[in-house]
């Protein structure tokens, strides 16, 4: 049996119903190959290399299963490149089985930390707030400094494209 | 005057790593230059066998939005 690994971007502004419900539904479609889900997370909020859809940010989701009827799998493709809320995704094989994902219990601290920095982020952003979903705490504390890094070339971007409007 | 090389080595087999994960933007980042490009083997030392993982994790990376295609350099 061959395992997979579906990434795919959701935009980051969705609340966490609506980030939900969305997840539920792919669940559903992927059901219909007969795989077998062993992983479907949240790996968090991210500032993309480079915008889709005009959007800057999006919410990055793992998907990890054991392949089922694989003729279906180009229909699930499909669907999901359809699917006007899914910004990108990809499907990988993985070389061995995936461990099972554990969510780690976060102290109070470091969700006051995450919070902060989240509301940082807001305001280089200046989109609308958005739900912060769960995301690890090393990867957000590193992301959120390459993204106040990355954000001054954004800015310099926005500049140029305005003066040539 | 002399110039003396500086040894390089495979990082990936110095560190014992095997597999590449596309999503470990963090340690692809070091086998790009500051514009986004693959630096070469000769360069960084990396191993054949590495460099070709190598070269599918950050082309991964690239196609779902963690790295870029091109970036603005410095200069």
């Amino acid at each position: 049996m061959k395992f997979y690994e579906t990434l795919y971007i959701v935009d980051a502004n969705l609340e966490n119903k609506v980030l939900e419900k969305e997840m539920d539904d792919v669940g559903k479609e992927l059901a219909k190959t007969k795989s077998k889900i062993i992983n479907h997370r949240v790996w968090g909020k991210k500032r993309l290399a480079y915008a889709i859809q005009r959007q800057k940010y999006g919410s990055f989701i793992i998907l990890q299963y054991a392949g089922g009827d694989l003729g279906k799998m180009p229909d699930f493709d499909t669907w999901m490149k359809l699917n006007n809320s899914v910004l990108r995704h990809m499907t990988v094989a993985l070389s061995e089985e995936p461990a099972v994902h554990i969510e780690e219990e976060k102290s109070e601290q470091d969700n006051e930390k995450i919070q902060q920095q989240d509301t940082e982020n807001v305001e280089v952003e200046g989109d609308k707030k958005s739900d912060s979903a769960s995301t690890n705490e090393n990867e957000s504390k590193a992301d959120s400094d390459s993204i106040q890094v990355e954000s001054e070339g954004v800015k310099e971007e926005q500049e140029s494209v305005s003066e040539e409007d | 005057m002399a110039f003396q090389q500086r040894n390089k080595f495979c990082y990936f087999k110095e560190n014992g790593i095997n597999d590449i994960d596309y999503k470990d933007v963090k340690l692809l980042r070091r086998f790009v230059n500051d514009q986004g490009k693959i630096m070469p083997r000769r360069v960084t030392g990396t191993s054949a066998k590495m460099h070709r993982k190598l070269v599918r994790a950050i082309k991964r990376s690239r196609a779902i939005a963690l790295m870029p295609y091109v970036e603005k350099g410095t200069d």
